[in-house]
């Protein structure tokens, strides 16, 4: 048996990296286990191959991604370049019940998922922190903004964000670097929607965990435009590019590649963990760590598994339960009247957002909660050419210039915690590794329609504000998963009869064992989740060692 | 099989029985400079160049055949259509000739380039019907010939623009910017 560690973080991506980073910064030796292989940025970041240099000139190669990848391919992410850093299907499989597809979008790298995220950060108001309890929905939350505001400067100083502060009560400002620009068109729907919404519905720049400006060793960004393949100048966030680095300064991180964790070792005279099972991803042997503490950042089902493959961690009945993503998809695309001289430069990895103005000041008959949009404006390229009459030199000559100006709102809205929406252990089926793989079940309800419904008309309204025309209102239909920002397996929450976690993201069964991904969310809100996993995980680290230095772990 | 024999071969290629044409088509084709193809056959292969290059023809830049759209085409048939795809593009391929016999009766690639443009026009009028019909809710599926000019436009404008020649000369995308500008005149662009 080697030594015991002072702490084991299970997952290496977006909240591991930070689990890893200030363990170690506290004085903690950490050992990092991560499922997937280790990554080099030297030799696996793609993000500058040119499309020429790629077989199928990045459509992809389609057989092969049927073959093996039949569910991360619907992710616009996994394409030609970076289709590598997602799962294979067939080694990690899952089961739904007939009729109810979830997308479950995995990538099992060091970095995890924080290689091909989108990056897109917004904080958190009391808005949502208090509207569980507000409604009598779910379980209210244990914390509210003032708890975790601190925490949102500590890891927002760190990551380096770029945004402009607008000053709305449900969408706070952070720390931010300079704004990047809004293109001709999104300037033109800004003003519209300025004067016609007055400061209820606000058109602002995307914030960004992208450096506009040289940030603490890391370089501003280049503006080549695929993110998702990596970034050799680390211009954006990530654990490869950010927090693992930092841990590994501190002398005090092992990173352990190629270690697939089964379960978390439990001991129910001491009611702790005492350490970590292993299967080595190559050898398949079994392995065993031990440690003080356990921090889990698998990823919310990923998490949810181990746990229920641990078999503690579920007095309350609510491990597994009340599995949530966002429901994306409704909006509306137009053409607008912007300069046609005039065009933008450069690939800027981030487009537009409006904060949510729904059930913020004003009460929405249909529904509760709300919904923010992305999206952005452009000038169309050369594949307008296949929808163009014509052919020959005249044909050619105009698909050299750039298109008309058009612009799409695209809607992200909150999903209400459901027991019905589980996932548990599948008794039938385990993983390439010979460990149990999940069910999940999860289907979206009549409030996430009535949003989607929703997103449609006011996208509509903006634009028709804005004066643009061939307005397209839109909604689709997406499986849940799909969003990629699943939450609410181990829910935080006042009362161990029905949370996982408490207000410290500690399991109440096992208290130094913490989950600080996705896994903790007691609500999803309408923004992208990712940056509040990194301000829960830094929190959740202090406390441990706090308790730590206190005995009490 | 010595290269000699292999041009020996090719000359009275006719006789000879089906493996040995494709190696010697592939081996004559690595000869010339281009890759060997996997499906489609000369004369198809013909056509696609004419047509490929009808509708990006090198102008003061270099058009589908210098960007090797053929080879481009030929590819997306063999790895990355399904059956069912490949073989509606190949009937296309026959029947545009059919319409060329009927109409001008010579095959479309023994046209004179006048019959050669007046033949894609009317195909290419067709094409443009049924987007309007789809607008208008009235869906009609394309006929053969449609269909393949339809998917031929489609991957010369991918095959080209995709290529170094089409990326970089053509449209002088930076792979690295730098900067972003968020609205400027069109002849300041990077500048």
């Amino acid at each position: 048996m080697a030594k015991p560690y002072d702490a084991i973080v299970i997952g290496s991506g977006i909240s591991g990296g930070w689990a890893a980073k200030e363990l170690c910064e506290l004085g903690l030796n950490t050992l990092v286990l991560e499922a997937g292989r280790p990554i080099n940025p030297e030799t696996d970041y793609v993000e500058h191959v040119p499309v020429w240099e790629m077989k199928f000139r990045g459509q992809g190669d389609r057989k092969a991604r049927n073959a093996t990848q039949p569910i991360q391919q619907q992710c616009y992410a996994c394409d030609e370049m970076a289709y590598k850093f997602f799962v294979n299907d067939l080694e990690n499989p899952y089961t739904t019940p007939e009729g109810k597809p979830f997308s479950w979008i995995r990538g099992r790298q060091v970095g995890g998922r924080s290689i091909m995220w989108g990056r897109q950060v917004y904080r958190w108001s009391d808005l949502d922190f208090e509207a569980n309890g507000k409604e009598g929905v779910g379980v209210d939350w244990p914390i509210r903004y003032a708890d975790i505001a601190p925490w949102y400067d500590h890891v927002e100083e760190f990551v380096g964000i770029t945004g402009q502060a607008e000053g709305l009560s449900q969408l706070p400002d952070g720390k931010f670097l300079p704004p990047m620009a809004l293109n001709c068109a999104e300037q033109v729907v800004k003003d519209g929607i300025a004067k016609h919404f007055g400061r209820e519905r606000v058109l602002t720049i995307g914030r960004a965990a992208v450096l506009t400006q040289d940030h603490l060793g890391r370089s501003a960004c280049h503006y080549c435009g695929p993110c998702h393949r990596g970034c050799i100048t680390r211009s954006y966030f990530s654990s490869v590019n950010a927090t693992l680095p930092a841990a590994r300064a501190t002398g005090r991180l092992t990173l352990r590649p190629y270690s697939v964790v089964h379960s978390i070792i439990y001991d129910a005279k001491t009611a702790k963990a005492t350490g970590v099972r292993v299967i080595d991803g190559q050898t398949k042997h079994a392995l065993e760590f031990k440690a003080r503490i356990v921090f889990l950042n698998a990823s919310t089902l990923e998490s949810a598994r181990i746990l229920l493959n641990s078999g503690f961690g579920n007095s309350s009945g609510q491990l597994g339960k009340n599995v949530m993503d966002h429901i994306m998809g409704g909006g509306a695309n137009g053409r607008i009247d912007a300069p046609a001289d005039k065009i933008d430069f450069g690939n800027r990895p981030n487009g537009i957002y409006i904060p949510r103005f729904r059930n913020v000041t004003t009460k929405s008959k249909d529904f509760v909660r709300g919904y923010g949009f992305q999206g952005g404006g452009g000038r169309d390229g050369w594949g307008r050419g296949s929808e163009m009459m014509g052919f020959g030199a005249d044909f050619k000559r105009e698909l050299k210039k750039p298109g008309p100006w058009g612009f799409g709102f695209y809607g992200f809205g909150e999903m209400l915690p459901r027991p019905e929406n589980f996932c548990e252990i599948d008794k039938t089926k385990v993983d390439a590794w010979g460990i149990p793989a999940l069910r999940i079940s999860c289907a979206y309800g009549e409030n996430e329609q009535k949003l989607l419904a929703d997103m449609a008309v006011t996208a509509a309204e903006m634009l028709a504000a804005a004066g643009a025309h061939d307005i397209q209102p839109f909604t689709s239909n997406n499986p849940p998963g799909l969003v990629i920002h699943e939450m609410g397996t181990a829910r935080m929450g006042r009362d161990p009869k029905t949370s996982v976690l408490n207000g410290n993201n500690q399991v109440w069964d096992a208290k130094n064992v913490f989950v600080t991904d996705g896994a903790c969310m007691a609500s999803t809100a309408c923004q992208n989740p990712s940056i509040t996993y990194m301000a829960l995980t830094a929190r959740a680290a202090a406390f441990a060692v706090e308790a730590m230095k206190r005995r009490e772990l | 099989m010595k290269r000699r024999e292999v041009l020996l071969a090719l000359g009275g290629a006719a006789v000879f029985a089906d493996p040995l044409l494709a190696a010697g088509r592939a081996l004559h084709s690595r000869l010339s400079g281009g890759a060997a193809l996997k499906v489609l056959d000369p004369h198809q292969n013909e056509m696609v160049v004419a047509i490929a290059e009808m509708i990006i023809p090198a102008t003061d830049t270099p058009g589908a055949t210098a960007a090797k759209v053929n080879e481009f085409v030929d590819l997306a048939l063999g790895e990355w259509m399904d059956d069912n795809e490949r073989a509606k593009f190949l009937q296309g391929i026959g029947e545009l000739d059919d319409r060329s016999r009927k109409r001008f009766a010579k095959d479309f690639t023994g046209c004179a380039p006048d019959e050669q443009t007046e033949m894609l026009q009317l195909v290419d009028a067709e094409v443009a019907a049924l987007r309007d019909a789809d607008k208008q809710g009235t869906h009609r599926d394309p006929t053969p010939s449609q269909g393949f000019f339809q998917m031929l436009k489609r991957l010369t404008l991918l095959g080209y623009y995709t290529s170094e020649i089409g990326d970089a000369e053509e449209l002088h995308n930076p792979i690295i910017p730098g900067r972003y500008d968020g609205c400027v005149l069109l002849d300041q662009r990077g500048k």
